[in-house]
């Protein structure tokens, strides 16, 4: 009975160390890692961190095994040895652990500096916000500068949960909350920061490859926590300018979408196909171009 | 350690058996399907007075006509979609079925009465589709929302509530949902349509019949009658308001000043807005709490207010705690209906009929440039320096040395 509970205690090593084995082997391992250099140190910090404690995992169960094993109560019928203790062992394993530590918490001090502390800058100036996110209770509320390049004006433009960032730029979060408590975690790029009511934090990061990615919500907010979840959307600047040129447009639309469809869609079919086409193509640009005569007043005279 | 023998491996086999025994003994039982909850606020209302027997053959008749949450069903003449509905409906199957409880039952119900598990504790209280009436739409007053209004709503939100943004899911499932939103909200405005005839008592007599359950009576009576719910949604499309195009000095300041003397003036939107437009002006109750506030008052004004009040009392078990419509802070710059120009043109225009809001559009003396100045004006107020928005002032630090 008693070997059987010492080798139950060494499966749990051998099941550790086997999922990460396995975990190695099948490609489960860390989501995409698109971001830069502070993403890959974080990265590193965990791997290291991972074989560190490892090393100590194995070397402590395996120590606990063969303690279990050696001195099982049926199999050895020494009596029990009493001992007052040994002051060097307890300096050893005290001395040890608080070295590993403190060589840990200044190992990763540049990486938190970096990434937490260092508010990125450009030409000497703190640098503006790229953008506004706010957490609310399900969504991410997202708010761009617009043309003039400060938050907080007429310009602004506004979204929901489908955040654009240049590819290959730094990117200034500023992060608020509505409500409560809210986690804006960008997997991809190594981001986690906490939204805190009646704060703006700010959080940068430069995404290094387009793509789609989740901003999943990592601290619990409500019922709807476990299903808030947001597209970053990493794109070329070209594309990213032109989402927020068609965001000013929608913005400012002073007409309806269905009513341009209905527009191109009331001129009867008539004659031959080509004058349908011609018809339809004509209804269609006098739709778009009232609604580009509306938007360059609406730009000439703001 | 419990010991049930001797042996240690006896106790083990004993020890896991007696655990799976209580594991599984309570059984696999599973929840009996949903129902569709009736109207009883209307059925029970003394206005209405539906008989029991006629509350079950509405019920009976509903059933038929729209099928059960599990299994839904429409008539043709509802222009519904039916292969839509039993995508959204029906228990959750990962993420492609059942997408109205996997999304939205919990706030708006089973049934669509805006009366789900979270619902009391919202402000305001969520959308009860069984009148047809949606606050965010572009078509006049009663007349119900288009297709693409609920498609909007359902993408958008509605930023200051608690209704999010489903952007996110992909355009069948909110189309879907969209259509599953109508079947309730037709089912809602037919058992409305049901207790109205029973008042009326024009196709048949109630004290002596029973409801007819004739196709004639069903469809053309109840379906498509001058208000049925099949004409109204049928007509949605050619009633969208049209939006003129804005005046020439549409986004100036000039714009914002004229839209601030319709504000204070022939707008009339300071009774209820408040002076300085942070909504403190007057408060009415809302079209879907109607009955009950119409009730409270024949209470207060009769003779026997002790009777009535119990049967208000027991209306109430039915009904969420009735709420005053809260005119809008005009100042936070949050616009439920949507910020885009034409959107703000709908809500002046059209009103908002069941928060009585009402539209300024036919009030005489007033032209859609008017109109559109006022948006302008509302545009502009979240800016104007009373309305205390700061711009990132802790982002903008001083510039300091490179190290």
């Amino acid at each position: 009975m008693g070997k059987f509970w010492s080798i139950l205690f060494l499966c749990v090593t051998f099941f550790g160390v086997g999922t990460f084995m396995f975990g190695a082997a099948t490609g489960v391992w860390l989501p995409e890692n698109v971001g830069s250099e502070t993403a890959y140190s974080i990265d590193h910090l965990f791997k290291f961190i991972l074989v560190l404690t490892g090393i100590v995992f194995i070397g402590t169960e395996v120590t606990l095994f063969y303690f279990l094993w050696r001195y099982d109560g049926k199999t050895n019928q020494q009596p029990a040895k009493f001992s007052h203790g040994s002051h060097t062992l307890e300096i050893c394993w005290t001395i040890v652990p608080a070295a590993t530590l403190l060589f840990i918490a200044i190992y990763q001090l540049n990486t938190w500096a970096a990434a937490k502390m260092r508010t990125p800058m450009a030409n000497g100036y703190d640098m503006a916000p790229t953008v506004e996110v706010t957490g609310r209770q399900f969504e991410w509320r997202l708010r761009y500068p617009g043309d003039d390049g400060i938050l907080g004006t007429k310009d602004d433009l506004f979204d929901v949960n489908d955040l654009h960032v240049p590819v290959g730029e730094e990117v200034l979060v500023s992060l608020k909350s509505m409500d409560v408590l809210h986690g804006f975690y960008l997997p991809n790029l190594r981001v986690k920061q906490d939204a805190v009511p009646g704060m703006k934090i700010p959080v940068w990061f430069r995404p290094m490859k387009e793509g789609e990615y989740d901003i999943p919500c990592s601290q619990l907010c409500g019922w709807g926590h476990y299903k808030m979840t947001g597209r970053l959307v990493v794109e070329s600047r070209a594309a990213y300018e032109k989402y927020l040129a068609d965001l000013k447009v929608r913005q400012n639309s002073v007409v309806p979408p269905w009513a341009a469809q209905q527009a191109a869609e009331s001129i009867p079919a008539q004659g031959t196909p080509e004058q349908t086409a011609s018809a339809e193509s004509g209804a269609t640009s006098a739709g778009t171009s009232s609604n580009n005569t509306t938007s360059s007043l609406a730009n000439t005279n703001r | 350690m419990i010991v049930f023998c001797k042996r240690p491996l006896c106790s083990w086999l004993i020890g896991s058996a007696i655990c799976l025994l209580l594991t599984f003994a309570p059984g696999c039982d599973q929840s009996p399907p949903p129902r569709f909850h009736a109207n009883l606020v209307q059925m029970d209302n003394p206005d209405n007075n539906v008989s029991p027997k006629h509350q079950q053959q509405i019920a009976d008749i509903l059933l038929a006509m729209y099928g059960t949450p599990d299994d839904p069903f429409v008539l043709p003449e509802t222009g519904l979609d039916l292969q839509k509905i039993k995508v959204a409906a029906g228990p959750v199957k990962g993420y492609t079925q059942g997408l109205f409880r996997l999304h939205c039952v919990h706030c708006h119900g089973i049934s669509g009465d805006g009366m789900g598990p979270t619902a009391l504790f919202l402000k305001p209280y969520p959308r009860d589709y069984r009148e047809g009436w949606f606050k965010f739409k572009s078509t006049p007053s009663k007349m119900p929302p288009t297709h693409d209004d609920l498609v909007r709503t359902l993408q958008e939100g509605i930023s200051g509530t608690a209704m999010p943004s489903f952007k996110l899911l992909s355009q069948s499932e909110i189309e879907a949902l969209v259509e599953y939103v109508e079947y309730l909200s037709m089912r809602g405005q037919t058992e409305l349509e049901l207790i109205n005839q029973y008042k009326l008592a024009d196709a048949f007599d109630p004290d002596k019949e029973d409801f007819p359950t004739t196709r004639e009576f069903l469809v053309n009576t109840v379906l498509l009658g001058p208000n049925g719910p099949a004409t109204l949604w049928k007509e949605t499309a050619s009633q969208v308001t049209a939006v003129p195009q804005p005046p020439s000095d549409f986004r100036t300041a000039a714009s914002v000043e004229a839209g601030r003397q319709v504000f204070y003036n022939k707008g009339g939107c300071v009774k209820c807005h408040g002076p300085t437009a942070l909504g403190d002006g007057q408060m009415v109750w809302d079209m879907w709490n109607e009955s009950i506030h119409k009730l409270d008052q024949k209470v207060a004004d009769s003779s026997e207010p002790a009777k009535l009040a119990d049967l208000t009392a027991a209306l109430r078990v039915d009904a969420l705690p009735p709420r005053e419509s809260e005119p809008r802070n005009l100042r936070q710059g949050i616009y439920r209906g949507g910020r885009q120009p034409y959107e703000l043109f709908y809500r002046l225009y059209n009103g908002i009929f069941p928060s009585q809001m009402p539209g300024i559009g036919s009030t005489p003396g007033m032209t859609t440039d008017d109109i559109w100045h006022l948006v302008d004006f509302i545009l502009d107020l979240p800016y104007q320096p009373g309305s205390q928005y700061h711009s990132d002032e802790h982002m903008k630090a001083p510039p300091r040395e490179l190290l």
